[in-house]
């Protein structure tokens, strides 16, 4: 006899949590089905050397909207959380600008180089104030749904119109300007020193599969800045302990090592509950994937149950996974440009060289010299390695999924010595305090969490994947299948860790069952 | 001093004589001030070589607004276009596709590269159709302007609304998609073969520093397919006596509705009196005046050359000094004493008769573009070549034959600096003939003469800054309310009485006349003339 | 410019009329001789032999291949027996009809499916997740449609199949001089009649043979112009014609779904999902807006408007197929639809249409008015409803030898 729920989640990521979290408040069965041993998703710590962890595979709390935090309660849970600290941008020549959360500070920073860098920093940085009301209006709400083009449709169009209308017309008429740009062409009328641009932009090109020269990067820029705020101590994982915690408080069944076979629909092409790997059959008229489109329309369902519509929309769905990551434990601490102490480092020079470093992804190669985003979680936590050593998160752009030589152990040694050898560029003499390393290709995310393609962020930020995301058959978390839903990072407001996609992505969900439920 | 002129005109491209027609066939005296000794700026036929009519910049014909042809009756004046029936595309390996007008003929050319391709083009076409008719309800008006509340705006952006509205939610979708994607992306909604791809992207990069990769280009896209609505299938065509033929019936049409035109008659500045354009000074001296100044120049020139940085305000100035024209593409046009014949299908057939790619797939483009990224030209570039000849023999003595080489990448910016273009320009010249010549083996033998046009050449000769072909780039932030500047994106300028009619303005680049005509029919409404 | 199918050497020799029209990238024959009576009168008196190469053909296979076929027709392909063949349409996802066809079931994992447009592109979609290989196998094998009363007999001739135990719409295969044919007893002539299906190397071949056999039984070789006439006599819709493949129609309107062309009968609705099946389920329920019907067009009444102007009623031998306003009895300035193919039928000395008309107007017996041009003035003459099948011999369907015996 199969148990019977109001929902199941499938995927205990943090968004799936997320999600879960929020239905059972509503007095909710609700089951959550993680594949893994451990929860969390890409939020999870993992120790992938003898005594040396990583927080996480993705390390950026900083985007985690407060709203989650705060209806979810988390304080509560034990969830703390921080001032953003300074990101250490790395030029070749030796310098290392720490670029605070605070824009004087940074400012101050910044004019050690160029004075005109600075002002310009300012002027960055209050456009991107200015733009955060739309962009909160944006992103932290449901989507517009142009899934039909009913009078209440166009003026929830005009209301997100009137959105950007507000900001006043100097900065609308800014927005508009810049939006579709380039990071180069938008940073380069700002700023004159090379690897402050390059080191600005950078976020810009994480999960789009984009160059700084391309266009419409500025717009992803703009998202992640104008969504930045404070960061949780103790990085992903204490955020995916803190939703565990509050998951068991709600009543929230959850279930490890319960990797799901099929999502279930009986015979009027309604979801009946879920099949798992092992056999077991699992009831509830609803289901919430947070898993990727791909997984959950192409691996979770037949391929008669979709439309050729989803069918079209899914294959066409861009998820170029681009990033790998290679975690170092290293026997002492860590200097970069001779400055150590910094939770966060990047590279990037100059944006030829980024450019140069995007180049090769096209071509199913990975770059000679990656774009890198460093994470030393030691810094704030030394309790992650033994006394006195450290680790290094690194996330490395461009390292493509359909690598033409394959990913293999050979591919993968040459991936991460290339990393090896750029990071001798900042920290001269670093390979010879490496005690133990792991390397993870796109394909190895893929395996490991499930990511398509291994993208990170579920799909590419690319303009038209973003409101609209993943694609517009499923732009407001419902799906065509009749109890489907999702609540993963491939839905708005997209990737990296907001616990957006899930809390936006319970209400449909929620509507139904409460419906039913009368 | 008397203003004997209701408008001079600055420039004698195709859209300076439209707009010059326009306003003299309602009643207004007009100047039209050419720099050069012939008329048509980038659309221009010269015999640059004794015998050889070349059709210097641009030689092919597509979308012109085909209501300005009725309008100014330019088929009486000479305007005569004779479609392309091919576009053929040759392989390095041997193999070879070309796209007929005859669907099944198509169809069995490209089932040797993919099945599935072959069989997809009435969908791709019936969704390009639908997105040409927004397209069209764009480029035949004026842009809106999203800041003025005038009733006219207003029903302007209500007529686009319904426009979109009627294109009904999926292909809505898909318009938000053919804005911001990459041409490539776009087309890979529909097609799996990079022959078919490679060819069909192309259209997304000409005139811009975008790869065909380039998130953005597939709305370049777009812009040269919008030719195919007019009812024609065949789009592309060639122009009797070159692209100069265009600008030579616009001319004409001008003049025998009374306007005045003068080549050899290069503008220096454009007068400016209490904030306002009083007339022009020639670079001779001469003082012309008149009611209003209309300018054919592009927007970096009109605002920084012709009027002047201290006439600007701070935001206007910011802006256009921000309007990007990055020159990517160079000509080469060579005069042959033989037809060239492929290697890969040898002969004169219908199949070299219309437009000819050297795009033999996606890494070769994109590599094109890798260079000219880092400023070089590119040793591969993409070719579009055409053999004009072949259609209209008028243009070269019996039996010789122009081949007219449109190239991408050559981007103005090289490394070693836009001045120094001349130092590579007959290196870039062998780069396009090397790269012909592996196709067409006997190429090199059959040159009688070359002219190689680099964008610095462009910049020199044509006064397009920056060697730009469509007077600035096809980017969305530079294109409707934004084309050239937020403010002033209605053909007027940020000075009084200042208009501008060129391909800087919206609905932007081609052998379109739409910037002209529309200018003119605005001043004519709104009573500026 | 078109290609010559396999058998252009024998039809262009024959061809003395030089009426040739292109089908599908192919040179067809419109017919052989200037007029095309004598072909249409060998469809139903003795046999014409038609060229049908130019239908684009796919061989489906594998152990999922009538599950893959199942998700993509809007009938159940998996109930179709070994040796059967089923006429049917297929359906985007708003159950919208792409193309019709015929498939053909060789063996437990082997099909064969005829079509109207190439149709690779759309099946090769729905691949993901089915074993099957799908090969368009158009160019490799020619088709000739031997039709007629007499047709049976002179197919007794040229090969060795069990031809009186070949029900209608069955399919067998069959060796004629050495070489492999299949054999449907299928059409588009609404006759007895047969298609055979052979590689293109053996198809003159198989031509003579049969041209050989039928010498005795007045076999003609026929052209499109008599099919038209036959086609039209028998109810078979045209794509193109009396509908549009939803994937190319420019606007919905144009889209018709299977209950609206008369197919809705191949609609099997409660199985596995396939493509279109919510939508129809949902057409199913609320009703239809559109129905094609036969129309008889009134002679008494069509011929005295040409009495009128002093004539004789003149109707050209050729169906047509331009659209023409079809309205209410009521009101002549109510359109009830339109009537988008038709013939004067010689066998039924009928002046017969097939219209798209608006649900309400299906009803066999309904009256309407229908558009026509007498002398460069326009009228409407009465036109009655009725069904589409306006003739339908008791010899198509009929088999000699029944299986129970
Ligand atoms: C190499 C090349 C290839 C192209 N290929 C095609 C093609 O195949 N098809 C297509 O549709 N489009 C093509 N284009 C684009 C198209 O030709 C242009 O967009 C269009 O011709 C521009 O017309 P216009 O009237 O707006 O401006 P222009 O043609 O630029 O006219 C400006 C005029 O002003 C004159 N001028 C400049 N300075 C002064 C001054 N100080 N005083 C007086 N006069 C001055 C110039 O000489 C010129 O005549 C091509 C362009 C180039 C350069």
């Amino acid at each position: 006899m199969s148990k019977t729920y109001d929902i199941i989640v499938i995927g205990g990521g943090h968004n799936g949590l997320t999600a879960a979290i929020l239905l059972a408040r509503k007095n909710k069965k609700v089951l959550v089905l993680e594949k893994r041993p451990v929860l969390g998703g890409i939020a999870a710590g993992e120790e992938f050397h003898p005594g040396y962890f990583t927080i996480g595979l993705l390390h950026d709390t900083g985007t985690v909207r407060q709203q989650v935090i705060k209806e979810l309660n988390l304080a509560k849970f034990g969830l703390k959380t921080k001032a953003r600290p300074a990101i250490g941008l790395l030029s070749k020549r030796g310098d290392c600008l720490p670029l605070s959360a605070d824009v004087d500070a940074a400012a101050s920073a910044i004019s050690k180089f160029s004075s005109k860098d600075a002002a310009g920093y300012k002027e960055y940085a209050a456009f991107v104030s200015a733009i955060k009301p739309f962009m909160a209006n944006l992103l932290n709400e449901l989507p517009p749904d142009l899934s039909a083009l009913g009078t209440k449709q166009l003026w929830a169009l005009v209301k997100k119109g009137l959105a950007l209308r507000w900001l006043g017309k100097k900065t609308m008429m800014e927005f508009l300007k810049v939006a579709p740009m380039s990071i180069a062409d938008f940073l380069n009328e700002k700023f004159e020193t090379d690897f402050i641009k390059a080191g600005i932009g950078a976020p810009a090109l994480y999960g789009s599969f984009n160059g700084p020269w391309s266009s419409y990067t500025t717009i992803n820029l703009l998202m992640g800045e104008s969504m930045a705020h404070e960061q949780i101590a103790g990085g992903p994982q204490a955020l995916v302990a803190a939703l565990e915690q509050a998951a068991e408080n709600e009543g929230v069944e959850i279930r490890t090592n319960a990797p799901v076979e099929k999502i279930l629909l009986d015979t009027g092409r309604k979801v009946s509950g879920v099949k798992l790997k092992t056999g077991e059959e699992l009831k509830a008229s609803i289901v919430a994937s947070s898993c990727t489109p791909h997984v959950t329309f192409y691996d979770l369902l037949q391929p008669n149950q979709i439309s050729y519509a989803l069918e079209h929309a899914v294959k066409h769905y861009r998820s170029r996974g681009t990033t790998a990551k290679v975690n170092l434990a290293l026997n002492k601490e860590v200097l970069f440009n001779n400055v150590g102490g910094l939770e966060f480092y990047r590279t990037g020079n100059s944006f030829d060289e980024m450019e140069r470093a995007f180049d090769p992804a096209k071509y199913k190669q990975f770059s000679s010299e990656p774009l890198l985003d460093i994470h030393v979680p030691t810094v704030a936590n030394p309790n992650l390695a033994p006394a006195g050593h450290s680790v290094l998160s690194i996330l490395v752009h461009f390292a493509p999924y359909n690598l033409k030589e394959e990913w293999n152990e050979e591919s993968k040694k040459k991936l991460y010595s290339i990393v090896m050898k750029t990071l001798e560029n900042y920290s001269p003499g670093i390979g010879s305090s490496v005690v133990g390393s792991e390397v993870l290709s796109p394909a190895d995310l893929e395996l490991r969490y499930s990511l398509t393609q291994g993208h990170i962020y579920h799909g590419e930020h690319a303009v038209d994947q973003l409101i609209t995301r993943p694609f517009p058959l499923c732009a407001q978390y419902a799906t065509p299948i009749s109890g489907l839903y999702l609540c993963g990072s491939g839905s708005h407001p997209g990737g990296s860790i907001t616990g957006m996609p899930g809390y936006l992505g319970h209400k449909p969900s929620l509507k139904i069952v409460e419906s039913s439920g009368k | 001093m008397s203003k004997k002129y209701d408008a001079i005109i600055i420039g004698g491209g195709h859209n300076g004589l439209i707009c010059a027609a326009y306003l003299a066939k309602a009643g207004r005296k007009v100047l039209v001030l050419e720099k050069r000794h012939v008329l048509g700026g980038a659309a221009v036929s010269e015999e640059v070589y004794p015998g050889f009519t070349f059709s210097v910049a641009s030689y092919v014909v597509s979308l012109f607004r085909p209501h300005i042809i009725r309008e100014l009756e330019l088929a009486k004046h000479g305007y005569e276009v004779i479609p392309m029936d091919c576009s053929f595309l040759p392989l390095p390996d041997g193999d070879s596709l070309a796209r007929w007008a005859d669907p099944h003929r198509s169809r069995r050319e490209i089932a040797r590269f993919s099945k599935k391709d072959s069989e997809v083009y009435p969908e791709f076409s019936r969704v390009m159709t639908h997105m040409g008719k927004l397209a069209k309800a764009v480029i035949d008006h004026p842009a809106p302007n999203i800041n003025s509340i005038h009733p006219k705006e207003i029903a302007n952006l209500l007529r686009l609304g319904k426009a979109f509205k009627d294109l009904g939610p999926d292909l809505l979708n898909l318009n938000i998609k053919l804005v911001t994607m990459s041409a490539l992306d776009f087309l890979d909604l529909w097609f799996e073969s990079d022959v078919l791809k490679a060819p069909m992207s192309v259209s997304g990069i000409i005139g811009t520093f975008q790869g065909i990769r380039s998130p953005g280009t597939a709305y370049v896209l777009l812009h040269h397919y919008m030719g195919q609505l007019d009812g024609v299938f065949r789009s592309w065509g060639f122009s009797k006596g070159g692209t100069g033929g265009v600008s030579m019936a616009c001319a004409r049409s001008a003049m025998s509705y009374g306007a005045e035109i003068r080549t050899e008659a290069p503008v220096k500045q454009v007068l400016i009196k209490n904030g306002e354009a009083t007339g022009v000074v020639l670079e001779n001296g001469d003082e012309l005046y008149a009611k209003t100044v209309i300018s054919n120049l592009d927007p970096n020139r009109t605002y920084l050359k012709m009027v002047g940085e201290s006439h600007l305000e701070p935001d206007v100035l910011k802006d256009i000094k921000r309007f990007k024209l990055r020159g990517s593409s160079g000509k080469v046009n060579l005069a042959l004493d033989s037809v060239p014949e492929f290697s890969c299908r040898p002969g004169d057939g219908d199949h070299i008769r219309g437009d000819i790619a050297i795009a033999p797939g996606i890494d070769y483009l994109e590599r094109a573009y890798d260079q000219a990224k880092y400023g070089e030209f590119s040793t591969r570039p993409y070719i579009n070549a055409v053999i004009p000849t072949l259609t209209d023999p008028s243009l070269a003595p019996p039996g010789k034959h122009i081949m007219s080489c449109f190239v991408q990448y050559a981007p103005y910016h090289i490394k070693q600096g836009a001045e120094n273009w001349p130092k590579y320009r007959e290196a870039f010249g062998d780069t396009v003939v090397d790269t012909l010549a592996e196709y067409i083996p006997g190429l090199k033998d059959k040159i009688l003469f070359r002219q190689v046009l680099t964008p610095w050449d462009l910049e020199q000769t044509m006064g397009l800054t920056e060697g730009n072909i469509f007077q600035g780039e096809l980017s969305l932030e530079q294109l409707l309310f934004q084309r050239p500047v937020a403010k002033y994106s209605g053909y007027k300028t940020s000075i009084s009485k200042l208009w501008m009619c060129g391909s800087g303005t919206h609905p932007g680049g081609g052998i379109m006349g739409a910037s002209g005509e529309l200018c003119a029919k605005t001043m004519l409404t709104s009573r500026a003339i | 410019m078109p290609l010559p199918t396999p058998f252009f050497p024998r039809t262009s020799a024959l061809c003395h009329s030089m009426k040739w029209k292109e089908w599908a990238g192919y040179y067809a024959v419109c017919s052989y001789e200037t007029l095309h009576d004598t072909e249409y009168y060998a469809f139903r008196n003795s046999a014409g032999l038609l060229d049908v190469s130019p239908l684009y053909k796919y061989r489906v296979t594998g152990p999922d291949a009538a599950a893959f076929l199942s998700r993509i027709m809007v009938r159940n392909i998996e109930k179709l027996a070994i040796g059967r063949v089923s006429y049917c349409c297929w359906c985007d996802d708003h159950g919208k009809v792409v193309d019709d066809g015929t498939v053909m079931r060789r063996g437990e994992q082997e099909f064969f499916v005829t079509s109207a447009d190439p149709c690779y592109s759309w099946f090769s979609r729905f691949l993901r997740g089915y074993k099957v290989e799908l090969s368009d196998i158009s160019d490799q094998v020619a088709g000739l449609a031997l039709q007629g009363p007499t047709s049976r007999d002179i197919l007794k001739q040229v090969c060795d199949a069990d031809l009186d135990g070949l029900k209608y719409f069955a399919t067998c295969k069959a060796r004629v001089n050495g070489f492999e044919v299949y054999i449907s007893r299928t059409g588009y002539t609404g006759d007895l009649g047969y298609e055979l299906w052979v590689d293109h190397e053996h198809a003159l071949k198989l031509w003579d043979a049969i041209m050989a056999a039928g010498k005795n039984y007045d076999i003609r070789p026929a052209g499109l112009d008599a099919l038209d006439v036959t086609r039209v006599e028998a109810g078979l819709i045209l794509k193109d014609v009396d509908y549009f493949n939803a994937l190319h129609a420019l606007i919905d309107d144009r889209k018709s779904s299977p209950y609206e062309i008369s197919l809705g009968w191949t609609v099997d609705l409660d199985r596995a999902p396939f493509n279109g099946q919510a939508a129809l389920q949902a057409e199913k329920e609320e009703g239809s807006k559109w129905a094609i019907v036969g129309l008889d067009i009134d002679w008494p009444q069509l011929e005295e408007l040409y009495y009128k102007r002093g004539l004789p009623p003149v109707l050209s031998n050729h169906a047509w197929r331009s659209s023409i306003p079809i309205y209410t009895a009521k009101d002549k300035r109510i359109q009830a639809g339109y009537a988008t193919s038709g013939t004067w039928s010689p066998i039924l000395k009928k002046n017969i249409a097939l219209a798209t008309v608006q649900k309400k107007y299906d009803k066999i017996g309904t009256e309407l008015q229908f558009e026509v041009t007498v002398e460069h003035v326009r009228h409407t003459v009465s036109a009655i409803v009725s069904k589409t099948q306006f003739y339908n011999p008791e010899r198509k369907t009929f088999t000699p030898k029944s299986s129970k015996s």
